[in-house]
């Protein structure tokens, strides 16, 4: 080590002892999270593990407060005003899970130009002045249909359940999904419909179309959908396909006791709620000083049938499988899309 | 020729038609071969949304502005509460279904309370409430997902007859209604006070002990329906009722029941819930995309609603 750099050291210790540097603190910032939705068990593990991983930075002084809001009606006019609101309260950065990606460009941009760090998350937003955490939703709907033409080698009809019509997310989760069918043209999607995530209009919608399907090797899912699905295949009395689960703890729970009665196999991919806590960090550290790029990417969790007991173990009974991020998660993260 | 002329003016069977129509296109996909399997999910689906619909149709029966926007949030409340409380044991069964009744009960009484107390117009009033509610169900369990006692669990989803358990009791229920509806004093008060509520005072009907018992029976309805989808589908979440709060009021008017009030129909219910399942069915079994999907939806209820009313004054 040159002197110089010791030197150099020496001074950013200094700078950080000191009570009213400019950089590198960050324990007077107020960070606040602007949540659309909590209507889903997602949602809620999401909010958990905010509350859980800020409350601690809180109390051990990284951060001066980490305050979570919900909008009620899940319209991107009212998380605009939202928005608004929390300018006015003087945060230092918005960890923004938006309803719209570009209904809150108006909002996000008076965020930015009053000198606040937005950070969108899952619902990304499209105004460049923010840092956007994106989930690779296309690959993860391609590696389904690669996982089957590896379990499934001759192919087959595949039943698509898809989200909630219209939404960024569902669009392009089925655009991976159909990608990975062209790479393996030996599966054909003979099916598909709305399960909204949700396991009830999953169930009602596939029990309303199987009756006119013919026989399918493979369910390709989106998450908070398979065990709907495998209750209306079940009530229909046909062969079990293999359904891509979500990591929902309910369709863990259906995977494990197929395994443990029949040797049941598949595959469970999905988002770790705790993402929210990535984007924490992200926005800790972009306050801390920290050059971060304004797009990050962040892995998404898929759960075999040899850590099937694992997860199921570590996952809260009706909720989803869950990574909760640490600061050091967040700075490889961050070091990774240099 | 009376008969038949008598048949074409009752505003229920344009709700029938539409939903043998539909039937009949999707099974003709698979020529015929799905037949049972198709009548069967769409009897057990269409069982939830009558239920609630013929709550529903009782509060909009008493006249222009009434509706209840806290069926979604109640079918969850109830869900959960009585879930929660079963916690996976047979013998809570009947304690899960009188909790559930009882938050039926309680959620009435706070619509009403609001409507008449506070002079809130009854959309604003069971939005509140909606509201409330639903943050009391997010709170109880945080989305937690508690599977249903075995003997619910197997009863909502088994046949008796050939017919889906949960539709048989979507029957009882439905002939309650008409009864309650045609045959008893309060069904009478309803139609009365839906056709003009000045004349029903003046005629010395209860009106507000009458529109207060109906926002009671919705409501329970609304939580009997949550405890039976939760029961049906292996637990209760937290989204579980949103669908039901247009399909409670769209069965009620695709049904024949006019929307100014006064005039209710039971009948019209249930081929309004059989078609509402069979036309979703139908589209996705010709496999078309969402948009379009959504847009063949609204215009064939369109349609639909158009045929039904053309009525002809004094045909009631």
């Amino acid at each position: 080590m040159t002197i110089r750099k010791m030197l150099m050291a020496s001074v950013a210790v200094a700078c950080a002892a000191m009570p009213v540097s400019a950089i590198a603190d960050t324990s007077g910032k107020k960070i606040a999270l602007s949540n659309n939705y909590a209507g889903n068990s997602w949602r809620q593990a999401m909010l958990t593990s905010w509350n859980k991983v800020t409350g601690e930075a809180v109390k051990s002084g990284v951060v001066a407060a980490a305050d979570a809001f919900t909008t009620a009606e899940n319209q991107a006019t009212e998380q605009a005003a939202q928005i608004q609101n929390m300018i006015l309260q003087g945060y230092d950065a918005i960890v923004l899970n938006a309803a719209s990606p570009t209904a809150l460009n108006g909002a996000v941009k008076e965020a930015c130009d009053a000198g606040i760090t937005v950070v969108s998350f899952d619902g990304i937003v499209t105004e460049p002045c923010a840092w956007r955490i994106a989930v690779d939703f296309k690959e993860m709907g391609r590696s389904q249909v690669e996982y089957l033409s590896k379990k499934l080698p001759q192919g087959g009809n595949l039943l698509e359940i898809r989200g909630l019509a219209g939404v960024f997310v569902d669009d392009e989760i089925s655009a991976g999904i159909h990608e990975g069918v062209k790479q393996f043209p030996q599966f054909k999607i003979v099916g598909s419909v709305h399960g909204d995530w949700a396991q009830d209009v999953a169930q009602k919608a596939v029990a309303g179309i199987l009756p006119s399907l013919p026989e399918i090797a493979g369910v390709v899912t989106q998450g908070g959908d398979g065990y709907g699905a495998a209750q209306a295949i079940a009530a229909a009395k046909r062969p079990m396909p293999v359904i891509v689960m979500g990591n929902r703890e309910d369709e863990l729970k259906w995977w494990k006791e197929q395994k443990d009665a029949s040797g049941y196999e598949t595959m469970s991919v999905s988002i770790a709620p705790g993402v929210s806590t990535l984007a924490f960090w992200v926005a800790q550290q972009i306050l801390d000083g920290k050059e971060v790029k304004k797009d990050l990417v962040v892995p998404f969790l898929r759960i075999d049938q040899a850590n099937l007991e694992e997860n199921l173990a570590n996952t809260q009974a009706g909720g989803v499988a869950n990574v909760e991020y640490t600061q050091e998660d967040a700075i490889k993260v961050i070091e990774a899309a240099k | 020729m009376r008969m038949l002329d008598r048949v074409s003016r009752s505003p229920w069977i344009w709700s029938w038609l539409a939903a043998f129509v539909v039937w009949f296109a999707t099974i003709m996909v698979t020529g015929g071969a799905s037949t049972l399997d198709l009548s069967q999910a769409a009897l057990t689906f269409a069982a939830f949304s009558i239920i609630v619909g013929i709550g529903q149709m009782f509060v909009i029966t008493l006249g222009p502005g009434n509706v209840d926007l806290s069926v979604p949030s109640t079918m969850t409340l109830a869900g959960t509460v009585a879930l929660k409380l079963m916690d996976v044991d047979n013998a809570m069964i009947v304690p899960g279904l009188v909790v559930a009744v009882l938050i039926g009960i309680g959620v009435g009484m706070l619509n009403y309370a609001l409507i008449k107390a506070l002079r809130i117009p009854p959309i604003i009033a069971t939005l509140s409430v909606s509201f409330i509610v639903q943050s009391a169900a997010i709170w109880t369990n945080r989305g937690l997902r508690i599977k249903p006692p075995s003997f619910l669990a197997d009863f909502t989803t088994a046949n008796s007859f050939g017919l889906p358990n949960v539709a048989i009791i979507a029957l009882i229920i439905s002939i309650f209604a008409w009864f309650l509806l045609e045959k008893t004093v309060y069904g009478r008060w309803i139609s009365a006070i839906g056709q003009s509520t000045p004349a029903a005072k003046m005629a010395g009907i209860p009106v507000d002990g009458t529109r207060f018992v109906t926002y009671v029976f919705c409501a329970v309805l609304a939580s009997l329906a949550g405890y039976l989808l939760a029961c049906f589908s292996g637990g209760a979440a937290l989204n579980m009722g949103s669908e039901y709060l247009l399909m409670s009021i769209a069965v009620v008017v695709l049904g024949g029941t006019a929307v100014a009030g006064g005039d209710s129909n039971v009948p019209g219910i249930w081929g309004a819930s059989l078609f509402m399942f069979l036309v979703v069915s139908m589209l996705n079994t010709y496999g078309l995309g969402a948009g379009i999907r959504l847009i063949m939806t609204g215009l064939i209820i369109i349609s639909v609603i158009m045929l039904a009313g053309g009525r002809q004054p004094g045909a009631r």
